[in-house]
């Protein structure tokens, strides 16, 4: 069965297309100011490079934050559940413990979701309305030490600095971020502090959500070494990151697409034994 | 140079009952801003919510009578108005004393701004937009011939404090622990000293016979609630959470209570008479936590469009403000106040007492009695009292195996999204 899963985020949008349970084709598109537009480019491309027509999908699911913003024709869901089964999905054959804690940092959102013994959502945490724990807050940093954001990751990576940045606003971060460069605070050590801070949000939501077993860290989050080292060490545990963790939410949502037209098959077989 | 006191002391001669509670010294000539802006603002927050419950399906024939009232504030009417907030002031003395009983507690989030140019950001919206209304030479508080405050939270507390400047207030202490064993009388001699500030205060005689009238009055309303909520718990779909809430809500705008039972009775009877064209499987909630006020009706909008039901509530804006009736046990004066102050103070679900016991056993009563398929805590940013109390509240849910979730926001609008993840998830869970 094949069926693809378009994850619409703040910053980029994902589309996966899953053939019996293997990966056929992945895209990540700029979301832009038509996330809906861009959605179904991503799905367009998807199926372009899986050599498929839309006909050929038995069902599509949407996620992120943008799924109502367009009708693929099939099911929405929320990137919570999409995020779920998407790292389970993602870490069925890789050689480590079974999930159960999921953390997710996005654009605009860092969500940190439990996994019970069959796979279930036990419980989840989300950050505030505001940026702050985001990997949009990280963007700005970059762009305000004049870095770019893989320069600023590198930076990061080469310090071992103790310096504490709050980094609870996006917006005063900046102002941190001045006083510390007054300071004649290197770059580096400015960097570091900033995914310390982060990764220590990350750490005590994961600790709320009353986080357990093995750890998998996905979304465009995951893609910063830098971030998965501090996650690491704030949580003291080693934290798995799967293959092209961007599009584990939108893998997750084609896992959810299949479920759900196998769930009907099951129903209709249900209803014709009656 | 002589210690000069800034006021001249209190006129010794003048009653101790009619006097304020707060140290006449330091009075302030209060600010009144004329501010169109804001006052237009707010206009089209509640137009807005008023568009989008206007595509509620199966609204009640005579909505437009609630909302009119809700919309508009105080009717017009016979008696002074006298201005509460919260749910702990025993409006029964209100309406003995052939005044009306509107409730101030302001939900718009346009006058959260204004309220913030003269106390601090770090006030809950509700104390902030409030203090906005006062601050409104037209607005509803100056309105009022007083204004009634309960020292409920701190924010409560010392907004009297601001408003006495505008009005004449009084302060109803409440005893820290709902422990009627020891603190009945010390309730009870509150409530009688607010029946004799208001007689005060107002010019008028508070009789027993009138006070029973009003708690009559009172009682049938506690009656018609619990029958609509029985009735909407056995079919949701024939009314809006929010236009239930827009009808209980009505009855806080010093609208005659015997004619808004009228109104109500047929909001009833139409509930009843609902047939629901197929069997509603969708999730059933029970709503806790901080006040819901119109036009702030954010929450429940989230909730409905999401695919959820309302079933019950703990929030004193909702069916808990009118659950419980007076009940007493004789008609003589001292037994009605007692009956007041069990009433108001120790039925109370607010996080303002030391435990919240009498919080977590009702929404454990009401998930059972209602068959609820989860709880939804609405926690306002800055209430630190909701928001200490959801550590407990969520651990003894999750022991007690009842899915829970926590939405913490305020009055604006631009976490919308964000919650609506939350909460969409939090259902997504509830099917499974």
């Amino acid at each position: 069965m094949i069926t693809a899963g378009v994850d619409i985020g703040s910053t980029t949008t994902k589309a996966v297309i899953l053939d019996d349970g293997k990966v056929r084709s992945r895209t990540v598109l700029p979301s832009g100011n038509l996330p809906g537009e861009t959605a179904k480019r991503a799905l367009a491309d998807v199926l372009k490079a899986a050599q498929l027509a839309e006909s050929d999908l038995a069902m599509v699911a949407a996620t992120g934050y943008g799924r109502r913003l367009v009708d693929l024709g099939g099911i929405v869901m929320t990137e919570i559940k999409a995020c779920a089964a998407g790292a389970l999905a993602a870490t069925a054959g890789a050689a480590v413990e079974r999930v159960h804690t999921v953390i997710d940092v996005g654009g605009q959102d860092t969500k940190v979701i439990a996994l019970d013994d069959a796979g279930d959502i036990e419980d989840f945490s989300m950050n505030d309305k505001c940026a702050a724990g985001t990997g949009r807050f990280l963007e700005m940093l970059a762009h305000k030490l004049d870095l770019s954001y893989g320069a600023f990751v590198d930076e990061a990576m080469k310090s071992d600095t103790m310096i504490q940045m709050n980094a609870t606003c996006a917006v005063f971060a900046e102002s941190e971020v001045v006083g510390l460069l007054a300071r004649n605070i290197s770059k580096a050590d400015i960097a570091a502090a900033a995914h310390n801070a982060i990764a220590s949000r990350i750490a005590s939501m994961t600790r709320r959500v009353g986080s357990r077993g093995s750890y998998c860290f996905v979304g465009g989050g995951a893609r910063n070494a830098a971030l998965v080292k501090a996650v690491q060490e704030a949580l003291n545990k080693p934290v798995h990151t799967p293959a092209d963790p961007q599009t584990v939410i939108a893998l997750g949502a084609a896992v959810g697409a299949r479920r759900k037209v196998e769930r009907a098959g099951e129903k209709d077989k249900d209803e014709n034994a009656l | 140079m002589k210690n000069e006191p800034l006021r001249p002391p209190r006129d010794s001669a003048s009653s101790a009952l009619s006097s304020s509670q707060f140290d006449e010294r330091y009075r302030l000539t209060p600010p009144k801003v004329e501010d169109p802006g804001a006052r237009k603002r707010a206009r089209f927050v509640a137009d807005q919510q008023k568009q989008l419950m206007a595509g509620i399906p199966n609204r009640p024939a005579n909505i437009a009578w609630f909302q009119e009232l809700v919309d508009q504030g105080a009717a017009e009417g016979p008696g002074p108005l006298v201005g509460y907030f919260c749910n702990m002031i025993p409006v029964e003395l209100i309406f003995a004393l052939g005044a009306r009983p509107v409730r101030i507690d302001c939900g718009n989030a346009a006058l959260v701004a204004a309220g913030e140019e003269a106390l601090s950001g770090e006030i809950c919206p509700l104390a902030k937009s409030s203090f906005a209304m006062a601050m409104d030479p037209q607005g509803l508080p100056n309105r009022c011939a007083a204004l009634v405050m309960p020292a409920s939270c701190d924010a409560k507390r010392k907004l009297g404090e601001v408003l006495a400047d505008y009005r004449p207030v009084f302060t109803f202490s409440l005893p820290p622990e709902q422990d009627a064993g020891r603190h009945t009388a010390m309730a009870a001699a509150e409530v009688e000293r607010l029946g004799d500030w208001l007689a005060a205060t107002l010019g008028r005689k508070l009789t027993t016979g009138a006070l029973l009238e009003a708690i009559d009055l009172t009682r049938r309303r506690a009656t018609l609630v619990r029958e609509l909520q029985a009735a909407r718990a056995a079919e949701p779909a024939a009314l809006s959470v929010r236009d239930f809430f827009l009808v209980i809500q009505a009855s806080f705008t010093g609208v005659a209570l015997g004619t808004w039972l009228a109104e109500a009775e047929k909001v009833l009877a139409g509930v009843r008479g609902f047939k629901s064209a197929r069997k509603r499987l969708r999730p059933r909630l029970v709503l806790t936590g901080a006040p819901i006020v119109w036009p702030n009706f954010k929450p429940l909008n989230l909730i409905e469009e999401c695919g959820a039901d309302v079933v019950a509530d703990t929030v004193c804006t909702g069916a808990q403000s009118c659950f419980d009736p007076v009940v007493y046990e004789e008609k003589g004066r001292s037994a009605l106040l007692r009956a007041l102050a069990h009433r108001y103070v120790f039925a109370s679900p607010c996080p303002c007492f030391v435990s919240q016991g009498t919080r977590i056993s009702r929404v454990l009563d009401l998930v059972a009695e209602f068959r609820a398929d989860g709880v939804l805590n609405y926690g306002l940013r800055l209430c630190q009292l909701f928001d200490m109390e959801a550590y407990r509240l969520s651990r003894v849910l999750k022991q007690e195996k009842v899915p829970f979730a926590n939405l913490r926001t305020d009055y604006s609008l631009e976490d919308t999204e964000q919650l609506r993840v939350r909460l969409e998830a939090f259902l997504e869970t509830l099917g499974e």
